[in-house]
């Protein structure tokens, strides 16, 4: 009996009956039904309610109301305490009508819906199977279903005895709640630019991590990754705001309520929503690590009842492009047609070898989470268990991981107080291979067996980093395990019904542990050329630990809640230490069987060789750097009449890594929204159901992405230096001090519209923006005739932002069996840096983007200058051939030369795209359901560096060429030279993810739902450009440079089953 | 609120510098310091750019924008990478020694402050030196932590400040020579200096001071702590150190524990990998013009054994270097229809440089290609090296420049109180070379013979200024521009950017 349902505490304030039954409602999960005529005019007084049962709180709101009260199947239903007006035609036999409610989008059966005759007291609820039976009074002609969280439905009765209706989801109520970081408003509420995503828009198909879900997903949000399959994907929201690169460019994750836990931590299965935060007046509340947005992620606790679901999936992945290179018959006739040859050590006479195909396999991937969870109104447990492994399509490289993940939330002190408890711990496995092998299996001559008769590989040494990419994989392995472990443990207590008190403390360990070989046969030279056969086996181990420790308390104080008013406030502290890079690393060498690989360090025979203790781990740093962050905030929700919000908030961040000049910083914030839909000249229409203004603007801080000891002055080893007759140590200054570093500011102004129209058939946001980041750290050239070192770290520089995004979802199509839904977004973005000097500190320009390669050492091809932005090229002009077949270029007077300098080069377009969409379609017929996404990027530009560097057609007796270079003629000898030749339109439509789904008919007291589909990744890339995939790392300093980028793109085939029990 | 995190791993100004173990070791990097380019950008402004060194284009390697071409033919820029990182280099040296000093005000005075106080002037007078010969009106910057932006001195200012730094210094100086003060400057050191800034007194201010020269040279001779080494060759040496007593200063390299001395890598041919007993592959880069080797006529010169050039054998003298190639490998032009016949190739040094590629400056990389020119290897190559490294110390002074300073010292009307003989001094030298003694020696023989003596140490270009060969043509007659700025490089385009006060040097 709903009516029985005891609630804790209730307080109505003074206002419309229908707002304080809404709320009633809402607060205590009980349906209540009504017409809305019947309360229109009715009022209430405040009043609260303590321990108080549904029933009575209603019958005390309506005493001035004459409503009579009953309950059906757990629905309370209200009507007219008085007799309906006496009918004025004489009535007609009632009817009965039958019939099954559905959901809409799964098919499922829904029990609970709530069927009234329209215009009477006349209804009923469904039953566990859905089915309901009415008889419907003569004078009813529609019959309207209701369930909450579903979009009611009115259907025309006429002569039908069964009618089956299938409701949608209401989006608007499933969103109901938006994430805004230490709490949590309605969507109605928001002030600022913040887009939710649900699970069932993610993405599907072999995906690790939650950053992978999202790409293509929020407009703004740009998401690149490489097929690698251990390789990080690089996130930038709306534009580079820092020159630094790396965490510099990453927005901040808060999981759960952990603020910057590890993404890894987070198997995408488990993921309830993501909130990403995208203007400064939503993010300004996480202050000084806020300037590249805010990805709150959320993942499953108790469900209301027990429950177990399995979902899994085995994929396999192929290679879907890569560069074409000349057969071994190819590359013999395209020198015998040039008058060149071979050596004999590089010619096995008819011999093709295909390198890619010998070191590339089909990948298999597979994935099972499993998560049950249950408990009572006290105390609930969920809990989960993630496994994931993919092969990558390069043979030997994969990626193993096992998240297991434990919640527990109990209530204590008569509900007064909240006790929630979560440990995560991830195990992840890596098996790397070599760099090297992407060079080679493009660049090795095509013409070389790949074992010499006695079953040795073959090698040709004499040519520098050129190997046979087969021994490079079977002769050097490297393992690494990162094993992050993440406790959270919070409480939540009452103090009074209006003041809360959170304490969430955390502690996330990273461990890192490593090996790697080097076998006694492998040539590869582990230090400075030096071949690696001299090392006679080479083994590597490392280990280090990273160590976080949060403390965040805030109070959440409600003072003011009435129809007209509402006020919230939010106080809090925060208290941060990272502790990095605690580990060593070191090698030997010298082993007499490579049987044990890096096992036993202790079997080395290192003869008089020093351990290198200072070798870099890739995506690590070692030595114990410790990082302090100290912060207190406050944050104020106002609402007015419903329409009117403000939300103001100011965080003081004091972090340890500045200078003691200017180690605290202070982010404000302020936001106001206006809701158009809910004044009172739009009411009374039905076309436009949703009209928001936002206005925001705030200032957020970039102070992750370096060293803790960035500001201080610091002593390193600087080499040896003879003293007393052996080599020493020379300890000197490695970084010249600066205290009055710090952040780097970014203030954003962000106006934006949110409407709905044709019932929400249509909605949409358009956002635009306008980003300026200044006090840019960047690491000056100083003279060296004043300080310590060439270069400081300082604030000088200034990169603007300015753009405009469009998020439309619309329902052409919705019937009962069939619907289609699309939703798009479109994201334009205008970057440029404002400033790089200032009185102190001068720069006209930083040349960046060296790609190196054959005799161009020290020739770049961006640069970073004033009025241009981040990525913008800087190369000579192509002007075609002389007479000789050479390569020419323009210079600067006109003319042509065969040697640009740095006078000749021209600005010549850039790498950051000017549009970024994506299309998402979901058409749903009875029970099958097709999902397709669309995704691309226009008005970039890549320099395509990897082509001009394997496009050396003098070089091709040492390396293969790509099929490209078979019209090049032999003897030009500057074909490689970087120009805007090789710069290509980088604009590509590509076909992300197609799923098709089945809800399978299974219904039983076993099973409650089941599904399966099919997925595909990357059917296909619409691209003019050249390279392997025009989807290039964004990040950094140096975007849209494809050099070196070997890596195969891949196309996958996923078949999952999703099951709940 | 405490922001204060503590620092475990890393020295900083809080928990460095106290004891005088790490007052020592904090004057380190004055001296690895040194080591950084002394054998890199600053050897290739003194050598490339003259007749002794050059490294060619191979087919578009080594072309790297033109930056080795350019010190060749005299046609660089102040963009010119080189000139940026010697600059970078020399100041950053002058900068630490100001550092290191204003460090050991706060040390207890006595003998170890004394000493180390003169050695760290002494340093920094031969880091002016050197920065002075290049770029002729530098900044003096002497104090440290000065926030105010140097402007330029003009070359004579520079040259007082050294000349009278290294008096100061001087007394205070080590007068023993040993181990123990290998590496670091001792009085020798200071007036072999001292030596130098004399003899070359009418480049840089236009006033000869060769008497001061000779008695500067005098005072190493008579002080009788070095000598000429018996074997030309051992002052080279990779095993060359404290037991070589022909060397005034060297600054010390290791081929594991102090890099940066990769004479050899540049110098050898791909081929020599097994000649020389190498773990690495050598570059294949750095050779000399044909003008500057038929300097070396007379067969029994011992220090024609610096050089390799002709047909290549393995060390044994007898195995030919061998490369199994097709007739179209060894030359890409061989037009004939059995282009793709193996042969073997017996490898021969051309001396003579056949430029495919005059514009590129580039001369091929077939076989052909990859054999033109005449190597060095004075720095001998270091087979128990496992890097591309070696252990050669680099000899800044020896005793047979001394003496050859004196000799033109009095040539050029210099007064020794000793009545030494230019003759007399040349013969020294010809005589450990195991040449004929000459019947006369003008300046024109005694520069031929610094010729022989001095390759491939760093003075080429020093020395090419001074006898007014520096506008001559060379180079199989590619270098040709006479332009007479170019005595002295550019002030680099960035530190003109960074410090406004600078002016650029007259010409560029």
């Amino acid at each position: 009996q709903k009516a029985t349902t005891e609630v804790a505490y209730f307080a109505v304030p003074a206002g419309s009956l229908a707002t304080a039954l809404q709320r009633l409602q809402r607060e205590t999960g009980v349906n209540i039904v009504y017409e809305a005529r019947d309360v229109q005019q009715a009022r209430v007084e405040a009043a609260e309610f303590r321990a108080a049962k549904v029933g009575d709180i209603i019958r005390q709101m309506t005493r001035r109301t004459p409503l009579h009260l009953e309950e059906t199947q757990g629905v309370i239903i209200l009507t007219p305490d008085t007799a309906p007006p006496a009918p004025s035609t004489p009535r007609k036999a009632a009817r009965e009508v039958k019939g099954r409610i559905t959901d809409a989008r799964s098919g499922t059966a829904l029990p609970g819906v709530t069927v009234m005759a329209k215009g009477t007291s006349t209804g009923t609820v469904t039953d566990a199977e859905g089915r309901y039976a009415l008889v419907v009074p003569e004078e009813a002609t529609t019959l309207v279903f209701s369930f909450m969280g579903y979009v009611a439905k009115e259907v025309t009765v006429g002569e039908q005895t069964s009618i089956d209706v299938a409701l949608s989801e209401d989006n608007k109520l499933l969103n109901d709640v938006v994430v805004i970081g230490y709490g949590a408003v309605k969507k109605g509420e928001v002030t600022s630019s913040i887009t939710n995503v649900e699970p069932r828009e993610f993405n599907r198909g072999v995906v690790a991590t939650p950053d992978q879900v999202l790409q293509g997903k929020v407009a703004g949000l740009n998401i690149t990754r490489s097929g690698d399959p251990n390789a990080t994907p690089t996130v930038v929201l709306r534009g580079a705001s820092s020159l630094r690169t790396g965490q510099a460019q990453e927005p901040f994750y808060v999981i759960d309520g952990v603020p910057a836990a590890s993404i890894n931590l987070v198997a995408p299965d488990d993921i309830v929503s993501i909130d990403v935060l995208k203007d400064a007046s939503a993010t300004a509340i996480y202050g000084a690590r806020a300037a590249n947005g805010v990805i709150i992620i959320t993942t499953r606790r108790q469900k209301p009842s027990a429950a177990v679901t399995y979902s899994g999936y085995v994929g396999v992945e192929q290679v879907s492009n890569t560069i074409d290179m000349l057969s071994g018959d190819q590359l013999r006739n395209y020198l015998e047609a040039n008058g060149k040859s071979l050596s004999p050590a590089d010619n096995d006479e008819g011999t093709n070898t295909d390198w890619q195909k010998e070191v590339m396999r089909t990948g298999i991937s597979h994935n099972h989470t499993i998560s049950y969870g249950g408990g009572s109104e006290k105390s609930a447990f969920n809990a989960s268990v993630n496994y994931f492994k993919r092969q990558g399509v390069m043979k030997t490289s994969d990626s193993e991981r096992i998240i297991g993940k434990i919640n527990l939330d109990q209530k204590t002190l008569k509900d007064k107080l909240q006790l929630r408890f979560t440990l995560t711990n991830s195990l992840l496995t890596q098996h790397l291979i070599s760099d090297l092998v992407y060079r080679n299996m493009f660049n090795h001559l095509p013409t070389t067996n790949i074992q010499n008769p006695d079953g040795t590989y073959k090698e040709n040494l004499t040519r520098t980093q050129y190997y046979n990419p087969v021994a490079l994989l079977n002769q050097n392995s490297e393992e690494r395990k990162i094993n992050t472990l993440l406790g959270n443990a919070s409480a939540q207590l009452t103090i009074l019904p209006n003041l809360t008190n959170t304490l969430s403390l955390s502690m996330q360990n990273e461990s890192v542990k490593g090996g790697a070989y080097q076998s006694r046969e492998s040539p590869v030279p582990n230090a400075n050329n030096v071949t690696g056969l001299a090392a006679k086996g080479l083994a590597r181990r490392y280990s280090l630990e990273n160590t976080r420790k949060i403390l965040e308390n805030y109070l959440t104080y409600n003072p003011l809640n009435t129809t007209t008013h509402d006020l919230k406030l939010l106080v809090g502290y925060s208290w941060q230490e990272d502790k990095n890079g605690d580990g060593f690393q070191t090698d030997t060498r010298g082993f007499v069987s490579d049987q044990l690989g890096y096992n036993n360090l202790g079997l080395g025979n290192p003869n008089g060789v020093t351990p290198n203790y200072d070798a870099a781990i890739a995506g690590y740093s070692l030595g114990i750097s410790t990082l302090r962050l100290i912060s207190l905030y406050s944050r104020v929700n106002y609402g007015l009449l419903d329409r009117y919000f403000l939300q103001v908030s100011v965080r003081r961040d004091g972090s340890s890594a500045f200078g003691q000049n200017n180690r605290w910083g202070t982010f404000p914030a302020a936001s106001l929204a206006w809701n158009i839909a809910r004044e009172d000249f739009l009411a009374g229409q039905n076309k436009l159901t949703e009209l928001k203004l936002r206005v925001g603007y705030g200032i957020t801080g970039n102070s992750l992405g370096f060293d803790p000891l960035i500001a201080t002055q610091r002593y390193s080893s600087v080499g040896t230096f003879y003293y007393n007759g052996s080599f020493i140590k020379a300890i000197g200054p490695t970084q010249n001090p600066n205290p009055d570093l710090k952040w780097e500011s970014t203030a954003m102004l962000n106006v934006g519209l949110d409407f709905g129209l044709l019932g929400n058939r249509l909605s949409g946001t358009v956002e635009v923006y306008d980003k300026r980041t200044s006090d840019l750290i960047w690491n000056y050239p100083v003279s060296t005739t004043q300080y310590f070192v060439n270069t400081l770290y300082a604030n000088v520089g200034e990169i603007s932002n300015r753009g405009v995004e469009l998020t439309l979802n619309a329902t052409p199509v919705q019937t009962a069996d069939f619907q289609w839904t699309v939703s798009g977004n479109l994201a334009h973005n205008v970057n440029k840096v404002e400033k790089l000097a200032n009185d102190q500190f001068r720069l006209d320009q930083v040349y960046t983007a060296y790609p190196g390669g054959s005799g161009q050492s020290g020739i770049s091809t961006q640069i970073v200058k004033t009025g241009y932005p981040i990525g913008q090229f800087f190369l000579p002009e192509y002007a075609g051939r002389d007479e000789n077949g050479l390569s020419l270029f323009y210079k600067a007077d006109g003319t042509t030369t065969g040697s640009p300098t740095l006078a000749d080069y021209r600005y010549q377009g850039n790498a950051q795209p000017t549009l970024l969409y994506g299309v998402s379609n979901t058409v749903s017929w009875k029970r099958l359901d097709l999902n397709f996404f669309l995704r691309g990027v226009t008005g970039n530009k890549i320099l395509n560096a990897t082509l001009a560097n394997q496009n050396i057609p003098a070089q091709s007796t040492a390396n293969n060429l790509p099929v490209f270079s078979l019209n090049e003629p032999y003897n030009d000898n500057r074909a490689n030279y970087y120009s805007d030749r090789y710069l290509e339109s980088g604009a590509y439509l590509r076909l992300d993810n197609a799923t098709l789904g089945y809800n399978l008919p299974i219904q039983n007291e076993y099973v409650k739902r089941a599904r399966v589909y099919i997925t595909t990744q990357n059917l296909f890339t619409l691209t003019k450009y050249r390279g392997i995939d025009p989807e290039m790392n964004l990040g950094g300093l140096t975007p849209g440079l494809d050099n070196n980028n070997f890596y195969p793109k891949t196309r996958s085939y996923v078949l999952g089953v999703n099951l709940e029990f | 609120t405490d922001l204060d995190a503590p620092i475990e791993s890393e020295y900083t100004p809080s928990n460095f510098l106290t004891t005088p173990e790490q007052f020592i070791a904090a004057s380190g990097p004055v001296y690895s310091q040194m080591r950084d380019e002394v054998a890199k950008a600053y050897w290739n402004l003194q050598e490339l750019s003259t007749d002794e060194a050059v490294i060619v284009a191979r087919n578009g390697n080594y072309y790297d924008g033109a930056r080795y071409q350019q010190l060749s033919l005299h046609t660089w820029d102040p963009q010119n990478q080189f000139v940026r990182t010697a600059w970078e280099w020399g100041f950053s040296g002058i900068s630490t020694c100001n550092r290191t000093l204003a460090l050991f005000q706060n040390t207890a005075d006595g003998d170890f402050k004394t000493q180390f106080t003169a050695e760290l002037r002494t340093m920094r007078a031969l880091y002016y030196y050197l920065m002075m010969d290049l770029y002729g009106n530098i900044p003096l910057v002497p104090e440290f932590g000065s926030t105010e932006q140097p402007t330029n001195a003009t070359r004579q200012q520079v040259f007082e400040y050294i000349e009278s730094e290294l008096k100061a210094a001087l007394p205070n100086l080590s007068a023993t020579v040993s181990a123990q003060t290998y590496g670091r400057p001792t009085q020798g050191t200071a007036q072999a200096l001292l030596a130098k800034l004399y003899l070359n007194a009418e480049v840089y201010i236009g006033q000869p001071r060769y008497t001061e020269a000779i008695a500067a040279c005098n005072a190493i001779i008579k002080g009788k702590k070095y000598s000429l080494a018996a074997n030309y060759l051992d002052v080279f040496a990779v095993e060359n150190g404290p037991q070589v007593a022909e060397i005034i200063f060297a600054v010390p390299f290791d081929a594991n524990l102090a890099q940066g001395n990769m004479m050899s890598r540049f110098a050898l041919h791909q081929q020599m990998k097994d000649k020389f007993g190498l773990l690495f592959t050598p570059s294949n880069a750095s050779l000399t013009w044909p003008e500057f080797y038929a300097l070396y006529k007379e067969p029994t010169d011992t220090r024609n054994q610096q050089w390799l050039a002709g047909k290549q054998y393995l060390n044994d003298g007898r195995t030919p270097i061998l490369i199994a190639t097709t007739k179209k490998g060894l030359d890409s032009r061989y037009t004939g229809a059995d282009g793709n016949a193996a042969i073997s190739y017996h490898l021969e040094l051309s001396d003579r440089l056949t430029f495919r590629d005059a514009a590129k400056f580039d001369v091929g990389n077939d076989e052909l290609g990859k054999a033109q020119g005449t190597r060095n290897i004075k720095y001998y190559p270091d087979k128990s090296s496992t890097s591309r490294d070696q252990g050669n110390d680099l000899v800044l002074f020896r005793y047979a420049d001394v003496l050859l300073m004196k000799a033109e010292a009095i040539l050029r009307g210099g007064q020794d109180p000793d009545g030494a003989t230019a003759k007399n001094l040349v013969n020294q030298i010809r005589t450990r070379a195991q040449v004929p003694a000459l019947p006369t020696v003008d300046l024109n023989t005694l520069f031929e013979e610094r010729s022989r003596e001095m390759a491939w140490e760093g003075w080429r270009r020093n020395d090419l200024i001074r006898f007014g060969k520096w506008e001559s043509v060379w180079g199989q007659g590619m270098k040709t521009n006479a332009e007479t700025y170019r005595r002295i490089y550019p002030i680099p385009t960035t530190e003109l950017t960074l410090n406004g006060q600078l002016k650029q040097n007259t010409g560029y």
